[in-house]
C-alpha cells in the first residue's frame, strides 16, 4: 500500500490558539520525519511564523499560505498529491479536508484520505450524524431535541427526565446554557430560550453536569488491530471544559469494570469508523448509576492525545504517521531508540502524570476566569511522580509564575470561599487548598464540587505533610517525606526560613538524593527505551551522566500568552545548533505539547520542575559544559551565575547598552560581532491601536514603506548607535518615523518573535548564527556573503492572534504580550499579504 | 503506620510503611503491570503464597466493591505498593482495602520503589520475600528457612462440590483456584454451574452428565498435582466439549504430552499483544503465568496452536484436533483486564449448545 502514496499533502493547524498550541506543529514534524524514511514527499499547507516543521521541509514543497480551503484546492491541482493528510492539523484541517471532500476537489484530483474512510470524515463533521453512528453502534449519547414551544418542551422533558440543559437555537447575542432541575427552572429558562432566538426555538438537551469526565485514546491499523494508549482522568467534573481541568494519567478513581467498559467502547468506536490511526474519546461517567454516555469523538491529534502520549513514552507521532500509510502496527519500524516491540505493546505505566491549567487572566485582566463549558487556560504545566500527591504537587508548581518556587495563598471569607467552590474560578486548586485548611469536610467538599473525595484525601495528605515540615526545621526524616511528596527546596526553605542552599547541603549530608526513573510504556520490562526522565525520591536512579560534553538547555514551561510559542520554536533550534556543534543535549521541560520535548530533538528530556533546586540537582547529575536559557529568566540566570555555572542567556541578556524610548514603528535588526555590524532587516512595527507605543505592537512588515534616502539613513545611524555599544549578537535598533521625520528612539537586543520572523523572512537560521558565536564557532567571514536585501516586489506581514473572542473580552486592541500565537503572509504587495491573513480571520468568524 | 521492610532473598532490604495486616508473611514475590483492579488481583486465588508487588503506583483509590471480588477469601500472602490511598466507597463507606487486608490477615506495605523491584525480578527471576517488622539476620535466616507448600491448589480449591443454578448448558467447573470471573461469564450465558474440586474423577464429572467441563484457572505448578488429573483430563477430553484456562491450560497441555516449563519470572499483567493464529487479530488479555508451554513439544498432530503472545513467544491457546477441546493460557474472563477474547465464553457455549442438539 506504502508504494502507492508517493507524495502527500499536510494540511497544518495554522496559528496556536487557545485548545491547539506547539503539539500540532510536533506532530507534524515528526510525521514529515517519518513520512522521509518512508520515502514519501511532503507537502505542508501552514501559516505558523513559528512552525519547526515548516523548516523541516524542502522550500518547494512549503506553502506558507493561511490553512483555507481555497489555498488548499489550488496546491492539489498544481501539485497532484496522491493524499491528504487531515489528522493532525486540528479541527481547522479536518474542516478543511471535509469541504475539499464535499466539493468534489479531492475526487477530481484523485486524491485519498489518510487516516480515515471519507464516510467517517463525514460522520464527525456534523453533530446530527454523529449521534445517528453512535445511536446505531449502541453506544449512548446524550439525548437532545429541537423544540418549537412549552408543549414540545414537557414533551421531551417527560422522556429524558431533569436534570435538562436549555439553550436557545441562532440566538441574538451570547446565549448562555442554563441548566434546569425542576419546573419552575426550566419554564424561566424556556421563555427567555425561546425570546433570545432568533427562530423561537430551544434545545433542550440531558444534563450530565457533574458526571466523571473521563477520556481515552485509542490507535487501530488497517487490519483491525486496536490497542488502547491511555486513559485520562479529568479531576472537575463535566461542566468544566476539560481543556481547563486538573488532569490525570493514568486514571485515578476508576474501577477496572469502569476503565475496561470505557476502553472497550472507545475500541468498538475506532473500528465502527476504520480509522487507521488516532481516536480520542470523552465520556460522561456516572459513577453511583455505573452508566456512561459518549460526549465526544475527535480522530486526530489534540491536546489530549499529546498527553496520552508524553504521559506514556509511546511514540504515538510515529506510530500514528505509519498507520495514515496503511501499515500494519507490526511492521512498523521505530526510530533507534525504541525497543521494536514497543509499538504492538498496551502502554504501561507506573508513574503518575497531572497536568495543570494555565491562565491568560494576568495578562488579559479583564476576562472572566469562572470556569465553565468554554475553554480559557491557554497553556500546562505537567508534574511527574510516583504518587499522586507527588504528581500534583510537581505540576502545580510548574505552573506558578513565580521563580522563587513558593506557591500563593488566596484570602477569601467563608462566603466568597463556598461561592468559589461552587462556581469554580482559576484559582480553584487553591481553593480547595483552603477550604480543606479551615477543616471543611472531604464529602461535603465533594458534594459541593463534584471532585470525587479521593484529591480531597490526597490534597490533605498534601497539607498534613506541609504542617509537619513547619513544625519539624531542619528534621532529616521530615525533610524526606516532604521531597517523597514533591515538596521543591525553594518551598521547604520558604518554610523553614533558611537558604535554598542551606536545604541542599542538609539534604546531601542526610542522604537525600532525587532518583530519576524513566518514563516509558512498558513498566520496566524492556530497558533503555526511553531517554525521557522525571525525578523522586527512591531507591534506583536509571539516569547516568550523558558521556560526551553535554549542553543543558533551560525549556520554558507551559504557554502562557506572550512570546512562549516563539520562545518553544528558539529552544528547538538551539538544541538543533548545539547538536550539529558537536554536544549531546539535554532539555529540561514542563510543557506537555513542548516541540522542545520530541525526543529526537535531543538526547535526554527531563521533565521536572524549572526552579532552582530541581535545575541544580540535575545539573549535578550531568555536569553539563554549558548551561544555555533562552529569553529572559533573571533569576535563575542569577542564581547560576551565583554558583559559576557555565551559563549562556539567549538572546543574550544584556542591561548595558540597552536604550528604550516608549515609541517605535521601525527597527532594523542587525547583527553585531566584535568586527562587524552587519544589517539583516528593516521592518514597520504595526501597532493595533496605531498608537506607536512598543509595547502595544501587534505585527511586523516588510519592507517598509520608506524612500531610499531615509532606508540609508536609518541604516547609516543604526550601525553607528551599534557601534557605540557593547551589545553583541543581533541587535535591534528602533525609530520612529512620523510626518516627515524617522529619529533614533532605541537600542535593544532581538526578541524571541522578531528572531522567529527574521528567520523565515531571510531564510538563514539566525540561531545557529547567534550559538556559533557564543560557542566561539563563528568564522569571521561567514556572514560576508549575506547581505541586505529588501525585496520591493515581496511583502511579509507576521500578525499577532489574539485569544480575545473566546474570552469574551471586547475591545482590545492587543499587545505583544497578549498574543496566543501568531500568522505570517507572503504577497506580491501589501494589498496581498494583507488579504492572506484576513483570509484566516474570516475563517475564524 | 508503622515502619516495616520487604525483604527479598538476594539480601536486599527495603523500608516502608506497613498496612493491612500486621502480621509477618513470606511468599514467592511477584509483579502485575496491570493499570487497575488491585481489588480483583489480590482476591485472585492464582496468588496464593504469592506477594504481589504493583507497577501501578497508586493502589487503593476504589476502595473494595462487591462486584470485585475474584474470590471471597483472598489467600495472597503480601501487597506491596508504592503510594497507598485509603477510600471507603461501599455504600457504608467501611471497608477500604487496609481494613480489608486486616480482616483477611494480608500484610501490605506502601512507600516502596516498586519500579526497582520489579526491574530487579525480571532479572533475578522469581525470589522468595518477606514482610517484617525488623530486617535483620534473624528475618533472613527464616526467610531462607522457609519452605512454601507445593499443596497450593488442594489448599484453595473446594473441598466440596457445589452448584450455580440456571436454565441453560450443564457445565462442570473443576476448581483448581477458581477465579469468580469464569462463573460471571457462565452466570451470563445462563449455564448451569456446578463446581467440583479438584481432585474430581472422570467419573464424577460424567456423572453430571455435563454439555462441557471447564478446567479453571490456579496457582503454583502444573506438576504439583497427581497424575490422576492428567488421566481425567485425557478421558474427559474424548468425551465431553473441554475448555481449559490459565493453570488448566497447562494441565491441558501436559495431558496432551507437550512440555512445560518455569518462566524466568512470572509475567502477570495486561499489556502484551496476544495474536489469534486462524484470524491474525491481535487482541490483548489478562495474563499470569509463571510456566509456559514449549511450542516445539506441542505434537502438531494432535494439538494445534491458537493463540501466541508476540513479546515473549509463548503459547497462549491450543486447540485438539480430534476433540472439542480448547484452552486458552490468558484469563479471557478479563477481571482485571481486557475484554478482547470475551467471545471465547461464547464459542464455548456455542460448542456445547450444538453438541445437546
Amino acid at each position: 500500500m506504502v508504494n502507492q502514496i508517493h507524495k502527500v499533502l499536510i494540511i497544518g493547524g495554522g496559528h496556536t490558539d487557545i485548545g491547539h498550541e506547539t503539539e500540532l506543529d510536533g506532530v507534524i514534524y515528526q510525521t514529515i520525519q517519518t513520512f522521509q524514511r518512508l520515502g514519501i514527499k511532503t507537502l505542508l499547507l501552514d501559516n505558523n511564523p513559528y512552525s519547526i516543521s515548516l523548516e523541516s521541509v524542502q522550500p518547494s514543497n512549503m506553502f506558507i499560505q493561511s490553512v483555507t480551503v481555497d489555498n488548499a484546492r489550488n496546491i492539489i491541482e498544481k501539485e497532484q498529491p496522491d493524499a491528504i493528510l487531515p489528522t493532525i492539523g486540528g479541527l481547522l484541517a479536518i474542516r478543511v479536508t471535509q469541504e475539499l471532500l464535499e466539493t468534489g476537489v479531492l475526487g477530481e484530483n484523485e486524491v485519498r484520505i489518510l487516516g480515515m474512510p471519507p464516510l467517517a470524515l463525514q460522520q464527525i463533521s456534523n453533530p446530527a450524524l454523529t449521534q445517528q453512528f453512535l445511536t446505531q453502534i449502541n453506544q449512548p449519547v446524550i439525548r437532545s431535541q429541537v423544540v418549537k414551544d412549552f408543549d414540545d418542551a414537557f414533551d421531551v422533558l417527560r422522556d429524558i427526565g431533569y436534570p435538562v440543559i436549555i439553550k436557545s437555537v441562532s440566538p441574538w447575542g451570547d446565549a448562555n446554557r442554563q441548566l434546569c432541575e425542576n419546573e419552575d427552572q426550566l419554564d424561566s429558562a424556556l421563555e427567555s430560550g425561546f425570546e433570545q432566538s432568533r427562530i423561537h426555538q430551544c434545545v433542550i438537551e440531558q444534563s450530565v453536569v457533574g458526571n466523571k469526565e473521563i477520556e481515552m485514546v485509542a490507535i487501530r491499523d488497517k487490519s483491525g488491530t486496536k490497542l488502547l494508549i491511555s486513559g485520562i482522568e479529568n479531576m472537575d467534573p463535566i461542566g468544566i471544559h476539560s481543556g481547563d481541568s486538573i488532569m490525570f494519567v493514568p486514571t485515578q478513581t476508576l474501577t477496572d469494570r469502569e476503565f475496561q467498559t470505557l476502553r472497550d467502547a472507545t475500541l468498538s468506536i475506532i473500528q465502527a469508523l476504520k480509522i487507521t490511526g488516532v481516536l480520542h474519546t470523552q465520556f460522561a461517567l456516572n459513577s453511583e448509576t455505573h452508566s456512561y454516555y459518549v460526549t465526544k469523538i475527535s480522530p486526530y491529534f489534540d491536546r489530549s492525545v499529546s498527553l496520552a502520549a508524553k504521559a506514556t513514552g509511546y511514540p504515538l507521532a510515529h506510530v500514528i504517521a505509519n498507520l495514515a500509510t496503511e501499515l500494519q502496527l507490526a511492521e512498523i519500524k521505530l526510530p533507534d531508540n525504541y525497543a521494536k516491540q514497543i509499538a504492538l505493546m498496551e502502554p504501561t505505566v507506573d508513574h503518575v502524570v497531572a497536568k495543570f491549567p494555565l491562565w491568560p487572566f494576568e495578562d488579559v485582566p479583564s476576562a472572566d476566569d469562572h470556569l465553565n463549558t468554554v475553554m480559557k487556560s491557554v497553556g500546562s504545566t505537567i508534574g511527574i511522580g510516583r504518587s499522586t500527591e507527588e504528581a500534583m504537587l510537581k505540576a502545580l508548581r510548574s505552573s506558578q509564575l513565580s521563580p522563587k518556587d513558593v506557591l500563593p495563598q488566596i484570602k477569601l471569607n467563608d462566603n466568597e470561599l463556598i461561592d468559589q467552590l461552587i462556581h469554580a474560578r482559576s484559582t480553584q486548586i487553591f481553593a480547595l487548598v483552603e477550604a480543606l485548611r479551615r477543616h471543611y469536610q472531604v464529602d461535603e467538599l465533594s458534594e459541593l464540587t463534584k471532585i470525587d473525595p479521593f484529591y480531597f484525601y490526597k490534597i490533605k495528605h498534601l497539607i498534613k505533610i506541609e504542617t509537619e515540615t513547619i513544625a519539624n526545621p531542619m528534621d532529616a526524616k521530615t525533610l524526606e517525606k516532604a521531597k517523597y511528596f514533591g515538596f521543591g527546596d525553594g518551598m521547604i526553605a520558604g518554610m523553614w526560613q533558611v537558604s535554598i542552599d542551606a536545604i541542599r547541603t542538609f539534604a546531601k549530608e542526610s542522604q537525600i538524593l532525587p532518583t530519576y526513573k524513566a518514563v516509558e510504556p512498558t513498566a520496566g520490562e524492556f530497558d533503555k527505551v526511553s531517554t525521557i526522565y522525571y525525578s523522586t525520591f527512591e531507591t534506583e536512579n536509571e539516569s547516568k551522566k550523558l558521556e560526551a560534553k553535554s549542553a543543558l538547555v533551560v525549556g520554558r514551561g507551559g504557554n502562557q500568552l506572550g512570546p512562549n510559542t516563539s520562545a518553544d520554536y528558539f529552544t528547538v533550534s538551539l538544541l538543533n545548533q548545539l547538536r550539529k556543534a558537536d554536544y549531546k543535549t539535554i532539555i529540561i521541560n514542563t510543557n506537555p505539547n513542548a516541540l522542545s520535548l520530541i525526543p529526537q530533538l535531543s538526547d535526554k528530556q527531563y521533565v521536572d520542575p524549572i526552579q532552582l533546586g530541581d535545575l541544580l540537582n540535575i545539573i549535578e547529575l550531568e555536569h553539563p559544559e554549558v548551561i544555555f536559557i533562552p529569553g529572559n529568566r533573571h533569576y535563575l540566570t542569577r542564581e547560576l551565575k551565583k554558583r559559576r555555572l557555565p551559563v549562556v542567556v539567549l538572546p543574550p541578556d544584556q542591561e548595558a547598552g540597552v536604550e528604550l524610548s516608549e515609541q517605535a514603528n521601525l527597527e532594523l535588526s542587525l547583527f553585531v560581532t566584535d568586527d562587524e555590524v552587519t544589517p539583516i532587516e528593516l521592518v514597520r512595527l504595526l501597532s493595533g491601536d496605531h498608537s506607536n507605543q512598543l509595547d502595544q505592537v501587534s505585527g511586523f512588515k516588510t519592507p517598509p514603506t520608506l524612500s531610499e534616502d531615509e532606508q540609508n539613513l536609518i541604516i547609516t545611524q543604526a550601525v553607528a548607535e551599534a557601534k557605540k555599544r557593547n551589545l553583541r549578537g543581533l541587535v535591534q535598533v528602533l525609530f520612529l518615523q512620523s510626518q516627515d521625520q524617522v529619529k533614533f528612539t532605541g537600542i535593544r537586543p532581538a526578541r524571541l518573535t522578531e528572531i522567529a520572523f527574521l528567520n523565515k523572512v531571510t531564510g538563514v537560521n539566525w540561531i545557529r548564527i547567534l550559538v556559533q558565536q557564543k560557542l566561539g564557532l563563528l568564522s569571521p567571514d561567514s556572514l560576508a556573503t549575506f547581505k541586505l536585501n529588501l525585496h520591493p516586489d515581496r511583502v511579509v506581514l507576521m500578525q499577532f492572534n489574539y485569544p480575545f473572542n473566546q474570552l469574551r473580552v471586547k475591545n482590545q486592541a492587543g499587545s505583544s504580550q497578549q498574543q496566543v500565537g501568531a500568522e505570517i503572509a507572503f504577497g506580491s504587495t501589501d494589498e496581498i499579504a494583507r488579504q492572506e491573513l484576513s483570509n484566516t480571520e474570516q475563517k475564524n468568524k | 503506620m508503622a515502619e516495616r521492610y520487604l525483604i527479598l532473598e538476594d539480601g536486599s532490604s527495603f523500608k516502608g510503611e506497613g498496612f493491612g495486616s500486621s502480621a509477618t508473611t513470606t511468599g514467592q514475590v511477584v509483579f502485575n503491570t496491570s493499570m487497575t483492579g488491585y481489588q480483583e488481583i489480590v482476591t485472585d486465588q492464582i496468588y496464593h503464597n504469592q506477594i504481589i508487588v504493583f507497577s501501578q503506583p497508586t493502589i487503593g483509590s476504589t476502595g473494595i466493591n462487591h462486584d470485585s471480588y475474584e474470590s471471597i477469601l483472598p489467600t495472597a500472602k503480601g501487597m506491596v505498593v508504592r503510594d497507598l490511598a485509603s477510600i471507603s466507597k461501599n455504600r457504608q463507606r467501611r471497608l477500604s482495602l487496609d481494613q480489608f487486608l486486616k480482616q483477611n490477615n494480608i500484610p501490605g506495605i506502601s512507600g516502596i520503589d516498586t519500579r526497582y523491584i520489579i526491574r530487579k525480578l525480571r532479572k533475578t527471576g522469581t525470589i522468595k520475600g518477606s514482610i517484617v517488622d525488623v530486617d535483620d539476620d534473624h528475618a533472613f535466616d527464616q526467610l531462607h528457612a522457609t519452605v512454601l507448600t507445593n499443596q497450593q491448589v488442594a489448599q484453595v480449591s473446594t473441598p466440596k462440590p457445589y452448584p450455580n443454578p440456571n436454565t441453560g448448558s450443564n457445565v462442570v467447573v473443576i476448581d483448581f483456584g477458581l477465579k469468580n470471573g469464569i462463573l460471571r461469564q457462565l452466570s451470563k450465558r445462563d449455564c448451569n454451574v456446578t463446581v467440583l474440586p479438584w481432585s474430581a474423577t472422570a467419573e464424577s464429572i460424567t456423572n453430571l452428565d455435563p454439555d462441557g467441563v471447564i478446567l479453571s484457572t490456579g496457582p503454583g505448578s502444573p506438576f504439583d498435582l497427581p497424575e490422576t488429573v492428567l488421566d481425567m483430563i485425557r478421558e474427559i477430553q474424548s468425551k465431553v466439549p473441554l475448555f481449559a484456562i490459565g493453570l488448566g491450560h497447562e494441565l491441558f497441555a501436559l495431558a496432551n504430552n507437550a512440555t512445560v516449563t518455569p518462566m524466568l519470572s512470572e509475567h502477570h499483567g495486561a499489556n502484551h499483544p496476544i495474536r489469534q493464529i486462524i484470524t491474525n487479530q491481535i487482541i490483548f488479555a489478562a495474563q499470569g503465568q509463571g510456566y509456559a508451554i514449549d511450542a516445539k513439544s506441542v505434537d502438531r498432530e494432535k494439538l494445534i496452536i491458537t493463540y501466541v503472545d508476540l513479546i515473549n513467544g509463548t503459547v497462549q491457546g491450543l486447540r485438539h484436533r480430534d476433540f472439542p477441546a480448547f484452552s486458552v493460557q490468558f484469563f479471557p474472563d478479563a477481571a482485571p483486564g481486557p475484554d478482547d477474547s470475551l467471545d471465547i465464553f461464547d464459542e464455548f457455549t456455542e460448542i456445547m449448545s450444538t453438541r445437546e442438539e
